[in-house]
């Protein structure tokens, strides 16, 4: 009686670990080959620059090098900084561009003014560190100027530059801050019928869109955040509507329900622009979609574009479901050039 | 004979269930799949490996060795505002694009912040962070112009300290120390042009002094004057971010640094005068026509509503940091 018991017995655990063996394996495959990559980012920040020339994408030129490893301070005098030969231009390039990468399309509105070519070189300074990014500019001007196409092009960035001037009943006055004529409108448009015109509705190409102002400041990771948008994507803003961020509300599923301001929050999409990027296929699908001109009250410009696009329910929050802050609505003071007097100090003929 | 039985089920159910699986993977192998995020971490990782590779092998090759580049010392003063970690980010930006930078960050505070602290970690810049508060009388108070007292001469002379306590006079005292306020704008230019300074090099700042640029004036490759708007008889009418001074001339004087006791727009000068003359200026920036750096200053953001609704006790999250 005994036997015919046992042998049953081992059989069981025979036929038990066959069967649990595989699944186990395959589970700890699976498991690895899906997290490794995400455990392989390093913590520093990898800058990879080549030198290539500036309209050719397809030749590479293998020059790379890599930034450095942060140093711990108060380190004996063997410190263990880890620093690699960097190869000695001025200009930096950005990063190659890759294949599998969406590209970001950047729209920036710019105009004419003292601080212009400064917030533009710091920003270009930020987007040389974003792989496979295309910046729109657009300026408030009739023609493309000279010192923005200077810039444009030492930068070695991958650029359009295109330029419409806001028709005069538009035009916000030089100093007045009316926010019911909204600023950088016509300009967001140019670029919006641009890519359109360009790329075509039937463009499989992958791509996000997002509108950038040129006095904004924008973190590296930002980028990063934007890049898997599948419809429309949103994160939090700081200093705007008066508070030290604005942002939307997320419920327990990661849906946005609402927002949290204090300007307005009843607005369809109370988001600042620097505060959402769409997918490229959904500007491509509606063709139709534009920021509204006339009409719009202060704080609405964004919803006359998104409204087209995207219902709440649709849209994607990042920046850890809306509770990192990694843009700042910065604004740069107006310089004061009292000491200029009526027929200028300085010489005009050197660009400031 | 029901032991048996239950193992065949047992089989049959293990066998059909990894058919089921392989036969929905199959259904599947030609879609598109939503792997894009893994990708991309991939991708990073490629260039990254790509890049190392290719820097070794460049080390392998016979090559002449390249001239050692001179370190550039940023000494930047911080101290906590609403925007200060912007500031930080888009100044980091800046610098990361450039080769052999050292950032020395000085917070006007009797401690290091977290917030300063964990922004230099992940920065991915060699950087030094020290910090001292400014005494309570050298403080512009609220209200007060921004020009009325001088401000950063003690985190600026914290940093010379620093320098010249740690860098060795003959340790090829190669480099350069420069002042880098967190709201100015620098183009990448600026940086070569400052690396090889002997002395003091100088070039125009745009958009300070009530005008377009302030800077020297140069006739047949020496400084002559200064074009300022605003009293040009300072021995050096120049800002702060319009000269860089070499680590040697640094490590030599250990006795000058920044008076904050000086007379407003004279705070350059203090720290200049008896270390160079006007003769013997270097002017950089092709020969001083060129803006690569400009004096902007950010706007303090409009906290109304922020004030009123913490009032209220509800504030945005405090936790979270902006």
């Amino acid at each position: 009686m005994s036997t015919v018991l046992e042998m049953p017995k081992r059989r069981d655990v025979l036929a038990v670990v066959l069967i649990v063996l595989p699944w186990t394996l395959l589970i700890t495959v699976w498991h690895r080959s899906a997290v490794a990559p995400m455990l392989a980012i390093p913590k520093e920040r990898p800058v990879v620059r080549q030198q290539r020339p500036a309209d050719d994408r397809s030749e590479v030129q293998h020059e790379m090098a890599i930034a450095p490893v942060t140093s711990k301070e108060r380190c004996s005098p063997e410190r263990d900084i880890v620093e690699v030969v960097r190869t000695e231009y001025v200009y930096t390039r950005p990063p190659p561009w890759s294949d599998t990468l969406p590209t970001i399309h950047v729209v920036t509105p710019t105009y004419g003014r003292p601080v212009q070519r400064a917030e533009l070189t710091r920003l270009a300074n930020t987007l040389l560190h974003v792989p496979n990014l295309h910046w729109i500019l657009v300026e408030d001007a009739a023609r493309p100027t000279a010192l923005v196409g200077r810039l444009l092009r030492n930068t070695g960035l991958n650029y359009t530059h295109l330029s419409v001037e806001t028709p005069r009943g538009y035009k916000s006055r030089a100093d007045a801050r009316d926010p019911r004529i909204p600023r950088g409108t016509v300009q967001r448009n140019l670029a919006l019928r641009w890519l359109r015109e360009t790329l075509g509705s039937n463009s499989t190409q992958r791509g996000v869109v997002y509108f950038a102002d040129d006095d904004n400041t924008y973190s590296l990771e930002l980028f990063e955040e934007m890049r898997s948008t599948r419809t429309v994507s949103v994160w939090p803003v700081a200093f705007v509507g008066g508070l030290r961020f604005e942002s939307p509300r997320v419920n327990a599923a990661g849906k946005v329900y609402g927002w949290k301001t204090v300007f307005d929050p009843h607005r369809p999409f109370a988001i600042d622009m620097a505060g959402f990027a769409v997918n490229l296929r959904l500007i491509l699908l509606r063709p139709q979609a534009y920021f509204k001109l006339r009409g719009v009250k202060g704080g609405y410009q964004e919803s006359s574009l998104l409204r087209e696009l995207v219902t709440l329910s649709d849209l994607e929050p990042k920046a850890a479901n809306c509770t990192k802050v990694l843009v700042w609505h910065t604004r740069t003071e107006k310089p004061v050039l009292v000491n200029e007097g009526k027929k200028g100090f300085t010489d005009p003929n050197v660009e400031i | 004979m029901r032991l048996r039985f239950k193992l065949k089920t047992v089989f049959i159910l293990y066998f059909t269930v990894s058919l089921l699986g392989l036969m929905y993977a199959l259904m599947h192998l030609g879609q598109h799949c939503e792997c894009s995020e893994h990708d991309m971490t991939k991708d990073r990782t490629i260039s990254r490996l790509l890049g190392k590779l290719h820097s070794l092998q460049g080390h392998t090759k016979k090559e002449p060795t390249k001239p050692h580049l001179p370190t550039i010392y940023v000494i930047t003063p911080t101290y906590a505002r609403l925007v200060q970690k912007a500031e930080l980010t888009r100044l980091s930006q800046t610098f990361l694009h450039v080769p052999q930078l050292h950032w020395i960050v000085v917070e006007d505070s009797s401690q290091r912040t977290d917030l300063v602290s964990h922004f230099l970690e992940h920065s991915g810049l060699v950087f030094t962070h020290l910090h001292i508060p400014t005494p309570q009388d050298r403080k512009l108070q609220e209200g007060d112009p921004n020009w009325l007292k001088p401000r950063g001469v003690e985190q600026r002379n914290e940093g010379l300290r620093w320098l010249r306590e740690n860098i060795w006079v003959g340790e090829a005292a190669e480099g350069a120390v420069y002042f880098a306020d967190d709201d100015n704008t620098y183009s990448l230019q600026l940086f070569e042009e400052m690396r090889w300074t002997q002395r003091v090099s100088v070039w125009p700042v745009g958009l300070v002094g009530g005008m377009r640029y302030e800077g020297p004036v140069v006739e047949q490759g020496r400084v002559v004057r200064f074009h300022t708007g605003w009293r040009p008889s300072r021995p050096f009418p120049l800002d702060m971010a319009g000269f860089a001074i070499s680590l040697r001339l640094v490590l030599r004087n250990p006795e000058a640094r920044f008076d904050g006791n000086s007379p407003m727009g004279f705070v350059e000068s203090s720290f200049l005068q008896g270390l160079v003359t006007m003769e013997e200026l270097e002017p950089k920036a092709e020969m001083c026509t060129k803006v690569l750096v400009w004096h902007t200053r950010t706007e303090k953001p409009k906290m109304k509503r922020e004030e009123a609704l913490q009032a209220q006790g509800l504030g945005s999250d405090s936790k979270v940091e902006v």
